[in-house]
């Protein structure tokens, strides 16, 4: 229970973050500054590496402080998955909470997919072909992450949000009437470079066969919302490593529980 | 707004500036006097979450804030010095500007910050901008006193 609650901190921190940097930086306090797209924490440059990538394809230059601030985010998702994600994206926290609420509600979705990372590879391809040939980074029209965060900036700061807002109703109308979870799962393109970075040492689900202690209860694939089974093989890249079905096992077997966190 | 609106200090020309601006709002947060805006969507496809000035309302005042912490380059970092930008040129109409029609006015000339360079008083009191040392911070456009600005700063890559 404790991830699930590390979690919800985690997730929190990064809303009350966002809302904290543009009131900071109206009483003239800079040391952060920045949105999902760059986050500035003192000297320390933070920047969405689906941005850095466009900007090397539009401008065929590699801006040393661009890539070297990209690549934090990248050695991040090496290390420990696509935490970005499950942890602090806000457009996941607010399907979670979507599809919490559809869930309550119980009706049936028209649509049911398979769910497979290969429609957000071709979205991701099509976002960079797009890129090249209009000239300016296309993934940030669409990148919910990115633009709920500008939106919050530009509330705190200027009092209103633009249009832009509307997507991330699109996105959540989608999630709880047509397919569950169907932007993080199929279309989301930082959600999809993010999940090109990993390697066989990355933090991932594991299921112990060894301590044998599955009771074969379905609470974990139960818990999932990306409607994924931790006990099949491939979960990854999929998965965004939240962690629910460890502690959906951890509720169901007790403290042996055969789901763990493992490098 | 259209595609020739005024950026922030030290953006790259047009082109240039849509490709590596990472549209992540930076500048506008940083910026003191909240020159700098945000473009919406209905701006256009290009130009949405890049910032902009809308020099009558509010000008630079070229306190040189936002090109350090630009993450991409689409302003030049390594600008620091104000006389260095290239904003726009401000462009004088004759045939509205006080002076010029006979009234007693500096208000632009006062309030430039390239003072008495970008723009100076000619023989008979009348302001000439300087086209190679105006910066386009458009000072002189928030300022001047007539009613449809006189004195207005076209955009770097404007024609």
């Amino acid at each position: 229970m404790i991830i699930r609650l590390l979690r919800r901190i985690t997730q929190f921190s990064t809303i009350a973050l966002l809302i904290a940097i543009p009131l900071l930086n109206l009483r003239g306090i800079d040391v952060l500054a920045g949105s999902l797209y760059s986050l500035a924490v003192g000297p320390v440059w933070i920047t969405d590496p689906l941005s850095g990538l466009q900007v090397l394809i539009t401008t065929l230059t590699a801006d040393t402080a661009l890539l070297l601030s990209a690549s934090l985010p990248v050695a991040f998702a090496l290390a420990f998955g696509r935490v970005f994600c499950g942890w602090m994206c806000p457009q996941n926290l607010l399907s979670e909470i979507a599809d919490h609420l559809q869930s309550k509600v119980g009706f049936e979705r028209p649509i049911k997919l398979h769910t497979t990372a290969l429609p957000r590879y071709a979205v991701l391809a099509i976002i960079l072909v797009s890129t090249l040939i209009a000239g300016f980074p296309v993934a940030n029209l669409i990148s919910a992450p990115g633009i709920i965060s500008v939106q919050i900036s530009e509330y705190v700061m200027a009092g209103a949000v633009g249009v832009e807002l509307a997507l991330i109703g699109v996105i959540i109308f989608f999630d709880i009437f047509v397919i569950r979870r169907a932007w993080c799962n199929f279309i989301c393109p930082v959600g999809g470079l993010l999940g090109i970075f990993r390697t066989a040492k990355t933090l991932k689900v594991v299921y112990q066969r060894e301590t044998d202690q599955c009771i074969k209860c379905g609470a974990c694939v139960k818990a999932c919302q990306l409607e994924l089974n931790p006990m099949g093989e491939k979960i990854y890249p999929l998965c965004h490593n939240c962690g629910d079905c460890i502690a959906a096992c951890e509720r169901a077997t007790g403290k042996n529980n055969p789901l763990s966190f493992r490098f | 707004m259209s595609k020739k609106a005024l950026r922030p200090p030290g953006a790259q020309e047009a082109g240039h500036f849509l490709a590596s601006c990472i549209r992540c709002g930076k500048c506008a947060q940083v910026c003191p006097y909240r020159s700098i805006k945000v473009a919406s969507i209905l701006d256009g496809l290009s130009m949405m979450g890049t910032p902009y000035i809308k020099a009558r309302e509010i000008p630079c005042y070229v306190c040189m804030k936002c090109p350090p912490v630009c993450p991409s380059g689409a302003l030049d970092r390594k600008l620091l010095q104000k006389q260095d930008i290239r904003m726009g040129t401000a462009v004088i109409n004759k045939n509205t500007c006080l002076p010029w029609q006979g009234t007693l006015c500096r208000s632009c000339y006062e309030n430039c910050p390239i003072f008495d360079e970008a723009i100076v008083m000619d023989n008979e009191l009348r302001p000439v901008v300087d086209k190679k040392k105006c910066i386009g911070c458009g000072i002189c456009e928030n300022v001047c006193p007539v009613e449809q600005a006189a004195i207005m700063v076209r955009a770097k890559g404007d024609t």
